[in-house]
């Protein structure tokens, strides 16, 4: 995990969303700078169902933002990073996939010829049988020709002997119809050797920003999201998405894989932002009936300072 | 360990979401936020799906205590290691497809498995442009976007992306260079309308094993389900009209008489008191017109809204054809939480403007029927597929054929109001969370409480 913090990690831009396809970046974001994102890609084991997600992790803008600002990681364009594979790549590929797939046939084979082995010993006595009833059968039938008047030299002679079948030759890619491989999808392009995400590379916000690989933030509003997420994570908390419970962020207090968090926050982008009644009750009856407190988060651009106002309920009666 | 793994069995697939451990009331609103404990997701290739996991409430001072450190370790490396798991399929079930960016399709060259029974539409491209002067056209399957890249997420086709190939004998089986997974997710969203938002729900249903189409067709080549019928105009020739005409004054007679309760001839009440009764009252008196039907008369923006339907949802029992898909169980539209507002008044009645009437809640069984579903309401037989006679004595034979029809119960007006006249399905998707709405429309006109 820490093997090598001073290392940038690479965000992989695409459409102004950004993904973490590593897993040991995605660990390591999680352990060293307490960024989760959100997994969303489907798991390949577990395919048909939504508990568990896999890569590529999805970063809020939010958490994108404050990375690259902290120099923790830089921005990649992505489908500018994909360029045209060489001939000669595309050949060393496809040899490096043929050659994988005969290693697997040959492991095949050798597990078959094993398995054969084990049960040899128990069908032989079967197959000398079903040898003996053929020879048999065989006989009868050239006897009844004979006895017919035919040339017994016509006739064909005993088959040889139908178990020394070759297997599956592990001949080329193919092998035969029935020989079974695994192919496997790639999931980073780092496996791919074309991929040359250098030359995409952006190490600020604002050179991303000219290039058209990112604009967030370009608001008022987003601004204090970005201002909020920063002042709370350097605090120590963990954030989340908050949409489910009616905020901006959910704020926990240690990795949410092990801890419930303790506020849901609004982000309201100016001290004098006005706030209805009616919010304060709706957060904090939710607040209070999933045993958190609501945060009102207010932004002052102008002192680029957050303030802090938690709503519980007062519990009289 | 192995007492917490439940084995998901076909019966209760649906409703995988909820197989999560039955909260007691304590525990239900904090759900949600109580992760996935990856530490009982198992590592081998089984189908089976963990019960979500305890949490703590916070760590201890110091960055928690030794075991809350030990967890939070083993509940890390154990998400890790799913997450490393790789797409190996076997050479037997794996599709392949070339990527075609500049027409944002993937074509189908090898379909194996169930997939494509709902996926993937045929299209007729002219083959091999160029080579010869008689351009040949033939069916191919194609794959839109998402299809394409839900397939090769989940390890189910081998995508090559189409390139120049060089004349090579040793590239043979190579359609193009091959992609990633990332790759596919940098270059397949964004076109063809397709954005991360509507992906992610798209997947997400499609892993739950919905039929997930598209509502406006991207080419004339995709299959889409007819329009929506809006209520049916009788539609006859112009004798069976004229026929009409002429014999209103009797048929108006007619149902005068018919309508008559000869039970009571002598009824005079409501004469008498001039319709004095609370409804009638309240009906007379209104002066604004109500009811979703009544004309709407919002001055709305001129900007595309982005409340739109995308996508069509099929459920998994409903029987679905992929080349004429039927009408479907729900309306999706997908915005994003982020930048989106709530929908107004105008953008909702736009939407319901389109949608169908769905059938009224049928009533509560008290025996335990489980998924019985709702019986579809029996559609009148349309007018025109009657003889003529018929047709044109239709008063005379409403009375005689159809031996007084029990009145249907009436039913629970609360059902009815919560489910709504007319329903969609807003999907509102923030940075990969997402939640789905349902909105109906109300039909308190209907259902007067006096």
């Amino acid at each position: 995990m820490g093997e090598d913090i001073s290392r940038k990690i690479e965000l992989r831009v695409s459409n102004h969303k950004a993904y973490v396809w590593d897993v040991n970046d995605l660990a390591t974001l999680r352990a060293e700078h307490h960024i989760c994102g959100v997994l969303t890609g489907t798991l390949p084991h577990l395919s048909q169902q939504n508990v568990f997600l896999g890569v590529p992790l999805v970063l809020l803008p939010e958490e994108v933002v404050l990375l690259v600002r902290k120099q923790l990681a830089v921005l990649v364009d992505d489908p500018n990073a994909h360029r045209q594979p060489s001939p000669s790549e595309l050949l060393r590929w496809n040899a490096e996939r043929i050659s994988s797939t005969k290693i697997q046939l040959a492991a095949t084979e050798a597990k078959e010829a094993q398995q054969r082995e084990s049960t040899r010993t128990m069908s032989e006595e079967a197959m000398r049988k079903r040898k003996q009833r053929e020879e048999k059968r065989a006989a009868a039938a050239r006897a009844k020709a004979i006895a017919e008047g035919a040339d017994p030299d016509s006739l064909p002679a005993e088959s040889p002997a139908m178990e020394e079948r070759p297997n599956t030759p592990p001949g080329g890619v193919a092998g035969g119809p029935s020989a079974v491989y695994a192919v496997t999808v790639p999931a980073e392009s780092t496996e791919l050797e074309w991929y040359s995400p250098q030359s995409a590379t952006y190490t600020t916000l604002e050179d991303a920003k000219v290039a058209g690989v990112w604009s967030y933030p370009s608001t008022l509003h987003e601004r204090a999201k970005c201002a909020v997420f920063q002042d709370l994570w350097e605090k120590g908390h963990f954030m989340g998405v908050g949409i489910k419970f009616g905020g901006d962020f959910l704020v926990y207090p240690g990795d949410p894989l092990r801890y419930h968090s303790h506020f849901v926050a609004t982000v309201h982008e100016s001290p004098e932002f006005a706030i209805r009644p009616m919010e304060i009750v709706a957060h904090g009856r939710l607040g209070t009936a999933t045993k958190k407190a609501h945060l009102l988060c207010g932004y002052d651009e102008g002192k680029q300072e957050v303030s802090y106002y938690s709503i519980e309920w007062a519990g009289f009666g | 360990m192995d007492d917490n793994l439940e084995h998901p069995h076909a019966s209760s697939k649906p409703s995988l979401a909820q197989d999560r451990p039955p909260e007691d009331d304590e525990q239900s609103s904090a759900d949600e936020d109580e992760g996935p404990d990856w530490t009982k997701l198992p590592t081998v290739a089984r189908p089976i799906i963990p019960k979500r996991g305890e949490k703590d409430f916070e760590p201890k001072t110091s960055g928690g205590s030794g075991l809350q450190r030990h967890v939070l370790d083993r509940a890390r490396s154990a998400m890790a290691d799913a997450l490393r798991a790789t797409r190996t399929t076997s050479s037997k079930t794996i599709s392949y497809a070339v990527w075609h960016p500049d027409i944002a399709r993937a074509n189908v060259t090898v379909a194996r498995g169930i997939h494509f029974t709902t996926m993937g539409h045929s299209v007729a491209r002219a083959s091999a442009p160029g080579k010869n002067d008689d351009v040949k056209t033939a069916k191919r399957l194609e794959l839109l976007p998402e299809e394409a890249l839900y397939l090769v997420e989940r390890g189910a086709m081998f995508c090559w992306k189409e390139i120049d190939l060089y004349e090579d004998p040793n590239l043979e089986g190579m359609d193009g260079a091959p992609m990633s997974v990332q790759q596919a997710f940098a270059e397949m969203i964004g076109k063809e309308d397709l954005t991360l938002e509507k992906y992610h729900v798209y997947a997400y249903l499609r892993r739950l094993g919905y039929v997930v189409t598209r509502t406006q067709p991207p080419s004339d080549a995709y299959p889409v389900a007819a329009p929506f019928k809006m209520p049916p105009v009788p539609r006859s020739s112009i004798w069976a009209r004229c026929f009409a005409v002429l014999l209103s004054p009797f048929r108006r007679l007619l149902t005068m008489l018919r309508r008559r309760d000869w039970w009571r001839p002598v009824y005079l009440g409501r004469r008498l008191h001039h319709n004095l009764n609370n409804p009638s009252l309240f009906r007379a008196l209104r002066f604004l017109p109500s009811g979703n039907d009544a004309p709407f008369r919002i001055k709305r923006k001129e900007e595309d809204s982005p409340y739109q339907i995308f996508y069509n949802l099929y459920k998994p029992s409903t029987p679905f054809k992929k080349t004429s898909p039927p009408a479907p169980d729900f309306s999706l539209v997908v915005v994003n939480a982020r930048t989106t507002p709530m929908p107004t008044l105008a953008e909702l009645h736009d939407l319901f403007e389109i949608l169908p009437e769905v059938a009224p809640p049928g009533p509560r069984r008290r025996t335990a029927q489980p998924n019985k579903p709702v019986p579809p309401i029996e559609k009148p037989q349309p007018a025109a597929n009657l003889p003529l006679f018929r047709r044109l004595f239709s008063w005379a034979y409403s009375g005689v054929l159809t031996p007084a029809p029990t009145p249907p119960r009436r039913p629970n007006p609360f059902a009815v109001l919560k489910q709504g006249k007319k329903m969609v399905v807003i999907a509102a998707v923030d940075a990969g969370t997402i939640s789905f709405f349902r909105f109906g429309q109300g039909a308190f006109e209907d259902f007067p409480m006096n």
